[in-house]
């Protein structure tokens, strides 16, 4: 027995040793934050001594602006998200001009909407600038009275904000006439453009296809002639179920519609119009069905949400042809560069093969706003915050917001900021999240919309610039931007995000059907999808239509 | 008196429950005043106490969406095959371990089988799907070079059963084995000793010893089992799953957060929460129950 | 001679069988560690299997260069710590008490527990509360909340339970309190479920980054996991960065990701290899019984 005792000593002794170790830790850790709380403090002060140094600044009690920041995990040595070369060339040329310490709260990129609902939810320690994508979210805050209504401030101290923004602009962050949003702006609307493997045409003796049944020949001698000796692993059309895949085929099936029809079948669901139940959907469906059983599209386009398959065949030299986002090829060590890597004599060119009823090239684009900006009611700073937008709208905070400093990260070439390609690392990371930073721009900005697009395209590695510019012309054609009614559709908000899902299902059930069995499959799917929510918006947006007849 | 005999023995154990109850009482049910969101129409800026009340009408409104039966019964099927699948796993691959010799090998191959629980879904979702994919998924390579048809494996409702069922089981299988190689070594010696000397074979010892050894753990974990029948992790279905199988990879959790979640619905989030609860609360007590009457043990 | 050759065969078989689980266990961990020694062309153009191509070591270097990853990992080593301990005390705490058949209102308190283990006042609620507690943007906020897992809770209970009534009974005749009664008999008898407890919080804290998510503001007090998801996570999101339009962001190099999580993931699975004397010394509980 006193054998076992002496035995059991010593474990025991090493939990009343943890508990003791616990409540050290606990000691310590509390004035650990204590400490770190005490810092925040001095750091506090030590900003505002050297703002109430500096003889320009106004006197009277420093202002904290709080902005919301997105958090990609990406910042480079030696910066942090909230302490980079952005924040303190804002807080320096903005913030103690102005009196105004600037704080920015980071947000988890993916978690942004869950966390923005928490904070409004939970009251107080909101930032007086927060933003999202997303148009649901924004009526919704809106509708709910959650927001400022900046009408008079933006006039006010919003002068260089209303020229940047135009009213066109403006107007998507309005609700039943007032601003509660200041939107962003986007620089370039197109959206996608078509690659194809111009070395394989070559090889043929093929011409690039100018109309959908000339891509579908096209198509066709790829998979028998397999032009890339491929050893039968060829996929003439990379497909995935992303948008950018499916959407510019499915867009040219649909038919010329009325305004009516517009407005009531479309559906919008999260921030893209669907054309579920627009005229040509179907036979849209069907040419999906006759590709996949033909063997034409990737068989595994259901599984491919991220495109990673796709990115992968296609810089394999397996993809004969693929859709896209018009740039997404053409990035340093992109699709395109690391296709050249493993095919030197591969060529691929941006085209616009897919032809509509009346021979257009119709595919969508965006709206011309970007995100919406928007100051909550509880912010006490409303003021120094529009101020602050006005400043970043002005050409030249934001061309240095979004390019750097001139002569080391990029030079003025006929107005255009032109990175310089071969700016050390250091030096490019200071604006490493530049398009996070200024708020208020979607998309580089130079000035007009020619220059806009010039300073996109002086981004690229200079050996694909010209196909990019190529790309992003062919993106610009024959587009229509989203059908709006300038007020929330309750039911798209409602089942918008189970309805993308239910129309992903559509195009995958009714491709991968057996030919016999399509009828069957879409129509299944179709029902699947009214149930779900689509007869709700249909609806709606019927009756949303008449009431806008009638006014 | 004989209450004052009784504290006076025992007062150190109520003193030790007060630091728990506290953080069970601050933490865990002061919050709970959330749940009556599932009886109002939630405004974000009235906050929950501010917003009206609608009564049941949130309630009724989910049992009327299809998609919260399909859901739900997906929920129910692809918890009840994992019960069947991926809970004895652990056990038999604990009993393994138990049993392997030499003793290097036997604490390397438990290092090892637990390393895919550190895996995030995310990261095993890419490598499934280059495994399965119908095109350029390694298996199927390997059936094409056989001369064999390639099979949807991730496409096809049943096989992606399967793929479903199988990565859970080698994602959890091996950290489930602690608990129970845990209890294993909790096994008076001197029964196995015993045992060698009766000359009873390997299978004997772990259907005499080592398996009742474990048996409070088995009924223990059986029972938390079956009160989570009704909640289902979102990552692993909605990785796995793609949209050629959402007939059955659509659970309650991705319903959740499709419907309430990501468009700020909370009302619906919790009304379908709460019912969750509800059952799986019933679950547990039943199944606590059956288990008493059954085997004596219990977790109550 | 039948018995050994029959124990032979049954430890051959066991042999062969878990040297294939092993594999298989194993392979995608290999796959990963061969990604983060590759080039970004080999991983994207699917070539990297179990060895890697184009033996590249820059993905290392520039984890372990960045000094905010160094800091995080300081960071969530001083968290999982400190939650550990605190969760381990806290539920030996709640779940000695609750072994004792005769304890008046034990009943009850399993109840109140088993209920937090399906019902919770959600995510808003809970939020308000750790910032009226003034929790926000400390570490307390990711290790209060999670102080006992009504789970972990019972299967401390389900264990302890098991001692042999006897043992405790020989003590409390020797006079010792039920205090002493745990601290002498009952945790050092305890030690694999104990050790095990621990690896499960311990796991859980290090790979668990949704509070960090709500609560954490500061970037010095951000977890690796947080920092590995936001690596990994934020550049899926198809849906959500298609509105941001092309040239906002590019994905980070895919044997990044393999590196950092590389690094976010082996610290925490050294922790089993060395907990596991605990498990294989056992106790004796006929040493003690003696």
């Amino acid at each position: 027995m006193a054998a076992s005792k002496f035995k059991l000593a010593k474990p025991a002794s090493f939990s009343l040793a943890a508990l003791i170790a616990a409540s050290v830790a606990l000691a310590g850790c509390s004035s650990d934050s204590n400490g770190s709380s005490a810092n925040g403090g001095s750091a506090a002060s030590g900003s505002s001594a050297s703002a109430s140094g500096s003889s320009a600044a106004p006197s009277g009690k420093q202002a904290t602006l709080k902005v919301e920041l997105f958090d990609r995990g990406n910042s480079p040595q030696p910066y942090t998200i909230t302490d980079s070369y952005l924040t303190k060339y804002i807080q320096d040329h903005f913030g103690t001009p102005n009196n105004i310490k600037m704080e920015f709260v980071p947000v988890p990129r993916s978690e942004e909407l869950n966390k923005l609902n928490v904070l409004m939810a939970s009251g107080g320690d909101v930032p007086d600038i927060v933003f999202t994508y997303d148009s649901g979210t924004f009526y919704r805050y809106a509708q709910q009275g959650g927001l400022t209504d900046v009408t008079d401030l933006v006039n006010q101290y919003g002068s260089n904000l209303k020229a940047f923004l135009g009213d066109d602009t403006l107007a998507y962050g309005q609700l039943d006439g007032k601003q509660y949003a200041i939107p962003g702006k986007r620089s370039i609307t197109g959206k996608y453009a078509s690659f194809i493997r111009k070395d394989w045409l070559d090889k043929l003796g093929m011409k690039e296809p100018t109309t959908t049944d000339e891509l579908y020949d096209a198509l066709k001698a790829f998979k028998e002639k397999d032009p890339g000796g491929t050893g039968g692993k060829v996929i003439p059309f990379g497909m995935t179920i992303a948008p950018a895949e499916v959407d510019p085929l499915i867009w040219s099936f649909i038919q010329p519609t009325t305004d009516e029809q517009k407005y009531t079948l479309t559906q919008k669901l999260g921030s893209n119009d669907y054309p579920t139940l627009l005229p040509g959907f179907k036979d849209a469906m069907q040419f999906f069905n006759k590709l996949y059983n033909e063997g034409l599209i990737s068989k595994d386009f259901g599984l491919d949400e991220d495109k990673k398959q796709l990115g992968q065949d296609v810089q394999n030299g397996l993809v004969g042809f693929f859709t896209e986002d018009y740039p997404n090829p053409y990035y340093a060590d992109g699709s395109y560069a690391n296709l050249l890597k493993n095919v030197s004599t591969a060529k691929i060119d941006a085209i616009d093969p897919f032809t509509n009823s009346e021979g257009t090239h119709a595919k969508p684009a965006y709206d011309s706003n970007g995100m919406y900006i928007m100051i909550p009611k509880t912010s006490k700073h409303a003021a120094e915050a529009v101020k602050y937008l006005d400043w970043m709208s002005q050409t030249d905070n934001m061309v240095a917001l979004q390019n750097g400093v001139e002569g080391e990260n990029y030079t003025m070439q006929d107005g255009i900021p032109v990175v310089k390609e071969d700016a050390p690392t250091d030096v490019t990371n200071r604006v490493y999240n530049f398009g996070d930073i200024a708020i208020l721009a979607n998309g580089k900005f130079a000035g007009d919309d020619e220059k806009n697009k010039q300073a996109f395209v002086a981004g690229f590695p200079s050996q694909f610039q010209a196909d990019v510019r190529k790309a992003l012309d062919i993106s610009d054609t024959d587009t229509f931007k989203p059908i709006s009614f300038g007020h929330p559709i309750d039911a798209e908000s409602k089942y918008g995000t189970a309805l993308q899902d239910k129309y992903d299902q559509i195009i995958v059930k009714s491709a991968m059907a057996k030919p016999a069995d399509f009828e069957k499959a879409y129509e299944a799917a179709l029902k699947d999808y009214m149930q779900s929510g689509g007869q709700a918006i249909l609806d709606e947006r019927t009756k949303a239509y008449q009431a806008m007849q009638s006014k | 008196m004989r209450g004052i005999v009784y504290l006076r023995r025992y007062w150190q154990l109520y003193a030790l429950l007060v630091l728990p109850l506290a953080y069970f009482f601050i933490f865990r049910y002061s919050p709970m005043w959330g749940v009556q969101i599932a009886f109002k129409d939630f405004n974000f800026f009235q906050g929950i106490t501010g917003s009206k009340w609608i009564g049941m009408d949130a309630f009724r409104e989910v049992f009327h969406m299809q998609d919260f039966y399909r859901t739900l019964r997906n929920t129910l099927m692809l918890n009840l095959l994992d019960l069947i699948v991926s809970f004895p796993a652990p056990l038999l691959l604990a009993v393994m371990l138990f049993e392997a010799r030499p003793m290097w090998f036997k604490r390397l191959s438990q290092t090892i089988l637990y390393i895919p629980h550190f895996i995030s879904w995310v990261i095993i979702g890419g490598i499934v799907y280059q495994l399965f994919g119908t095109q350029s998924g390694m298996i199927n390579n390997l059936l094409d070079r056989l001369g064999l048809d390639a099979v949807p494996f991730l496409t096809d409702k049943t096989w992606w059963l399967v793929i479903y069922l199988l990565t859970g089981v080698w994602q959890s299988a091996g950290w489930g084995t602690i608990l129970y190689l845990a209890a294993m070594t909790g096994i008076n010696r001197e029964l196995f000793e015993a045992a060698e000397v009766d000359g009873a074979g390997r299978f004997k010892r772990i259907w005499h010893i080592t398996l009742p050894g474990v048996k409070t753990t088995i009924v223990t974990l059986l029972i938390i089992n079956l009160g989570n029948m009704m909640t289902i992790g979102f990552d692993r279905p909605f990785v796995i799953g793609n949209k050629a199988v959402l007939d059955y990879s659509d659970v309650l959790s991705t319903f959740v957060y499709r419907t309430g979640l990501e468009s700020g619905q909370y009302t619906l989030a919790t009304v379908v929460g709460l019912f969750q609860a509800v059952v799986g609360l019933i679950f547990v007590l039943s199944a606590n129950f059956a288990s008493k009457k059954l085997t004596d043990e219990g977790i109550l | 001679m039948n018995n050994r050759m029959s124990n032979r065969l049954f430890d051959g078989i066991n042999l062969i069988l878990l040297t294939v689980s092993v594999l298989i266990c194993l392979a995608p961990f290999i796959h990963i560690l061969a990604i983060s020694f590759s080039s970004n062309r080999a991983v994207t153009s699917g070539e990297v299997t179990l060895l890697p191509v184009e033996f590249d070591l820059h993905a290392y270097r520039s984890v372990f260069s960045d000094m905010t990853m160094i800091h995080s990992l300081g960071f969530t080593v001083l968290l999982t710590v400190l939650s550990t301990v605190l969760c381990m005390a806290m539920t030996i705490a709640a779940g000695y008490p609750l072994t004792k058949r005769g304890l008046k209102g034990k009943k009850l308190i399993m109840v109140i527990i088993l209920i937090t283990m399906f019902f919770s006042g959600g995510i808003i609620p809970e939020y308000i509360l750790v910032k009226d507690l003034h929790l926000l943007n400390t570490i307390w906020s990711l290790v209060l909340p999670g102080l006992i897992s009504p789970f972990y809770l019972i299967i401390l209970i389900s264990f302890m339970g098991g001692i042999p009534a006897s043992l405790e009974e020989a003590a409390e005749i020797d006079g010792a309190t039920p205090l002493g009664i745990l601290v002498r008999v009952v945790l050092p008898l305890s030690l694999p479920v104990l050790t095990t407890l621990s690896l499960f919080y311990a796991v859980g804290r290090w790979n668990g980054f949704q509070d960090t998510l709500l609560y954490i503001t500061k970037s010095e007090l951000y977890p690796l996991q947080l920092k590995l998801y936001q690596l990994v996570q934020n550049n899926m999101i198809t849906d959500l960065t298609a509105n941001e339009g092309p040239g906002v962001t590019r994905a980070a190099p895919e044997s990044l990701k393999a590196a950092s999580v590389m690094f976010a993931t082996v610290p925490i699975l050294l922790v089993y290899p060395w907990l596991q004397r605990y498990f294989v010394n056992g106790v004796m509980l006929g040493a003690v019984k003696g």
